[in-house]
């Protein structure tokens, strides 16, 4: 728990900067993390809401980013789906990656009804989590504005996304979906309203669909394959 | 205009963002316990953020002022390269943000 609220506490700081840095003004930095609560979906959105891009595009930018949330959610449903609508909700509010991988360690998956250990154990996980991600993004949202712009730290924000990117890159379908979505955002750079954006997820997305259904028909085969020998 | 200067904008696209990332956190306390992710659906939904990330900071990094940039001399390149070799290789992520930042700023002030 403390190496990994360590980390929580420097992503946090560098999303700070890096929404200062990006080019908000700290009054609007500092409502939108407190609000959002949020770190990945608000650097990634950063860009757009930087060139006024049409906010639906923000939207299904911010969506296509939660959409790793859904899995959690589905994934911790079942030690929380006996409680009341309302304390399911407060634990969906202070869901994150954190407390999901934590959790996940802790109990693996729970398919059976949650009990105190499991709920003290989440609300534990997950309110130190909320805690320190505020504290420090709020502290490096005040840091980068003192720091001069010329020092370049918008790359800031880069360098903090490409260290989410860098774990998921696990296998090889989410590295064909890295390279095409990363060169078509590239080519399309001209397109209005940064469409080109929506347009780079979708065919980065079916890529590394059609890369993992292949595999794992050619996976299914060997296994086939091997049985029959 | 930028976004910035825009409050109404700001409020609904910030307004937007809260709202998903709630929502997708919240999806299945909604949902009845009979709902469940079908597998197929759940791998789908993996390769998503890789995506969504990759579309952000592919422009941020190998594009400047709307037109690619892929030079040598695109320091932020050779940045990004190098911090993300050391966070491959120590998951550390402020290791990995000094030396980004140091070579950016090395090769600027060279």
């Amino acid at each position: 728990m403390a190496p990994a609220t360590l980390a929580l506490a420097a992503w946090g700081i560098v999303t700070g900067v890096a929404m200062v840095k990006g080019g908000l003004p700290v009054g609007v930095a500092l409502v939108f993390s407190l609000v959002a609560y949020a770190g990945t979906a608000q650097l990634a959105t950063l860009p757009l809401i930087l060139v006024h891009a049409p906010w639906p595009l923000v939207m299904v930018t911010s969506t296509f980013i939660s959409l790793r949330f859904v899995i959690f959610s589905a994934g911790i449903r079942s030690a929380f789906v006996r409680l009341p609508l309302r304390q399911r909700l407060a634990s969906a509010y202070f869901q994150g990656d954190l407390p999901f991988v934590l959790f996940g360690k802790r109990f693996g998956t729970v398919e059976h009804d949650g009990n105190e250990t499991h709920w003290g154990f989440y609300y534990g996980a997950a309110l130190t989590c909320f805690v320190v991600w505020h504290v420090s993004a709020v502290t490096g949202i005040l840091l980068g504005s003192l720091a001069p712009t010329s020092w370049g730290l918008d790359l800031a924000a880069a360098l903090a996304i490409t260290a989410v990117l860098i774990p998921m890159l696990t296998n090889v379908p989410a590295v064909v979906g890295l390279i095409v979505t990363s060169v078509l955002a590239v080519l399309t750079i001209r397109v209005p309203l940064r469409l080109g954006l929506l347009a780079s997820i979708v065919c980065g997305l079916a890529a590394a669909l059609a890369v993992e259904t292949v595999l794992d028909r050619r996976s299914s085969t060997v296994v086939h394959a091997a049985e029959t020998l | 205009m930028t976004g910035v200067h825009d409050v109404p904008y700001l409020v609904v696209t910030i307004g937007c963002v809260a709202a998903v990332s709630f929502l997708s956190r919240a999806s299945f306390a909604f949902l009845p316990e009979s709902v469940k992710l079908p597998p197929r659906v759940q791998r789908s939904l993996r390769h998503a953020p890789v995506c969504a990330l990759a579309a952000i900071v592919a422009p941020a990094i190998f594009t400047e002022h709307g037109a690619s940039a892929l030079s040598v001399y695109n320091y932020r390149i050779w940045a990004v390269l190098a911090a993300g070799a050391v966070f491959a290789k120590t998951r550390n992520m402020l290791a990995m943000m000094v030396v980004g930042m140091a070579v950016f700023t090395a090769l600027r002030l060279a």
